[in-house]
């Protein structure tokens, strides 16, 4: 059974106040916002790092902030496994020292931590050595390794380049499932968010601005700066020579093969702009997907666009108002949605549970 | 050449500025930890106390210090009911440089312990490690290096030390007199030739003691970059 986490405490910040108020059982809670929302403060404040909330915030039955009745619990008795931004690996410490640094006992643990995350060669090396993602997967290691009650992620890529974070995406996945740890991911790649949580909270200045399930909130009009990525998660059903078949839920989507295998689950990321609507059916096309689907939303303006579902789970298509108008799309119209296998995107896959 | 009473100097010398870097080192690592991380009123008027030694000339402190151990000093043995024996004795020596050179450690240790970023004893708390755990398996192996270069000046501040411990310990050959004690002696004699020889083995000492504590002490800066 899931702890509740409950927020329920203000701090302020230089410029604005963190004010928060929630209460969920979500595994995997995002938070989502701008740089200088107060994303970080939030984990902070969670971690125990920061001083001066005025508030409650409760998880699973622990208080770890009271503060009418005085209580502030220090950081090393709240049990959080705590992943900044910096990482903080210990530098005088070799990788396997500072997995260890937090594991009091259970050999086997620090083993299957180095090994899910891949990082049993580096067990010797100097932490000075480490390349960005590497560090990364050592600190998040680290913070498994001592068995957290909670696990709080503090962009835990940020300082990578897009294609590294999306290389260490499937190992926060793969943790995720091995370990079962709820944690609470910040970060400003909604992609990310998507793929990791199934809740998520908007900060803007502080102040909680949307929440709900990231297919809801995470939407194209949302504060997203280079593209909005649909996440769709599924089965592999087939795999060929050169692509799978991944089971959306009563829809086959045809993505690159990369290392997934029959039976596993898939998390599949497809920019909205990647997708074209056809009216009907096309022929003597090279795109391997053409989908059947009904229109469930549709915005005109600037940021045109339409929301279509595949299976049960929605998909953004970006387009002009012009197509829109020419095409005479409305709401509840039968389309066709053209997705070339390219442009699915594998993030993570896992062994099914 | 090394005739017997230049090795009694130099063997004093060494073993003077040794003990008094021993007594000194607790109490100067503590409170240089203490003044890097702990902020209170009345921190700044801690830091000028303890530098005191720095900026007072050293036969002031001679002086307090023979003021306090004398016979009937407040903590001479009428007072304490036995003698710490420390006047006119190599001890005295290195209660009087361990003084002088405490300030010296002190804040290169202070440095140090600044210099260990505060969030990773955080870091390390939040693993669950205890407040002496943090000290020993985080601060003290991050620290370690200014730590010994802070050890090393205050050696060498004691090797050089001559005005308090002159007052102290006075300057007899073969029992208190040091290298630099003695060159004092040399000069009053008129024995040029000696003196030169003494200064020569203080320049070489200390400079030995210096440049080692310098190439730890840019060690603990690049492992810091």
């Amino acid at each position: 059974m899931s702890g509740v986490l409950e927020l329920q405490f203000t701090l302020p910040l230089s410029g604005f106040t963190l004010a928060l108020e929630h209460s969920t059982r979500s595994r995997a809670l995002g938070v989502f916002g701008p740089s200088g929302s107060g994303k970080s403060s939030l984990v902070e404040a969670l971690a125990g790092w920061r001083r001066g909330a005025r508030g409650r915030i409760q998880f699973d039955g622990a208080t770890w902030l009271d503060s009418e009745r005085g209580i502030e619990l220090e950081a090393a008795r709240r049990g959080v496994g705590y992943v900044p931004q910096d990482q903080l690996l210990f530098p005088h410490l070799n990788v396997e020292s500072n997995l260890r640094f937090g594991c009091t006992r259970d050999e086997g643990l620090v083993e299957r931590v180095l090994r899910v995350l891949e990082i049993e060669p580096l067990r010797a090396r100097d932490v000075a050595t480490l390349s960005g993602g590497e560090r990364q997967r050592v600190a998040l290691g680290r913070a498994l390794c001592a068995r957290p009650r909670l696990l709080l992620l503090d962009e835990p890529f940020g300082a990578l380049d897009r294609p590294l974070r999306r290389r260490i995406l499937p190992y926060l996945v793969r943790a995720q499932r091995e370990f079962d740890s709820p944690l609470v991911l910040v970060s400003h790649d909604a992609t990310e968010i998507a793929a990791v949580c199934d809740e998520v909270l908007v900060l803007r200045e502080g102040r909680i601005v949307a929440r709900g399930a990231p297919s809801s909130v995470l939407t194209p009009a949302g504060e997203l700066d280079d593209g909005f990525e649909n996440v769709l998660r599924g089965r592999v059903s087939a795999v060929g020579a050169s692509s799978a078949s991944v089971d959306l839920g009563g829809v086959v989507l045809e993505v690159p093969r990369t290392a997934l295998n029959v039976g596993e689950r898939a998390v599949i990321a497809v920019r909205a702009d990647d997708v074209l609507i056809a009216r009907a059916a096309p022929s003597g096309l090279s795109a391997r997907n053409v989908l059947p689907a009904r229109i469930d939303e549709l915005v005109r303006g600037p940021a045109a666009r339409l929301r279509v579902s595949l299976g049960a789970q929605p998909l953004w298509v970006e387009l002009t108002e012009a197509a829109i108008d020419e095409l005479e799309l409305a709401v509840g119209g039968k389309v066709f949605v053209v997705v070339k296998t390219r442009a699915c995107r594998v993030l993570a896959s896992s062994a099914s549970a | 050449m090394l005739d017997s009473a230049l090795v009694d100097a130099l063997r004093l010398s060494l073993q003077v500025a040794a003990l008094s870097t021993a007594l000194v080192a607790l109490p100067a690592v503590a409170l240089g930890r203490f003044l890097a991380r702990r902020d209170f009123p009345g921190r700044s008027l801690v830091e000028a106390l303890a530098a005191l030694p720095l900026y007072c000339p050293p036969t002031a402190f001679g002086f307090l210090l023979l003021r306090a151990f004398r016979r009937d000093g407040p903590l001479g043995p009428q007072a304490l009911g036995f003698d710490l024996d420390l006047l006119l004795t190599w001890r005295g020596a290195v209660l009087a440089s361990a003084v002088m050179s405490f300030p010296l450690v002190m804040r290169t240790a202070r440095v140090a312990f600044e210099n260990v970023p505060a969030r990773l004893e955080q870091m390390a708390a939040s693993l669950g490690a205890s407040r002496a755990q943090v000290l020993w398996r985080v601060t003290l192996p991050l620290a370690r290096n200014g730590l010994i270069a802070a050890l090393l000046i205050g050696f060498s501040r004691a090797l050089g030390e001559f005005g308090a411990t002159v007052i102290v310990a006075g300057n007899i050959p073969g029992r208190t007199q040091t290298l630099a004690t003695g060159i004092f002696d040399a000069l009053q004699v008129g024995d040029d030739a000696r003196a030169v020889q003494l200064a020569g083995w203080s320049a070489l000492l200390g400079f030995a003691a210096v440049w080692t504590s310098e190439w730890f002490l840019r060690r603990s800066r690049s492992a810091r970059a």
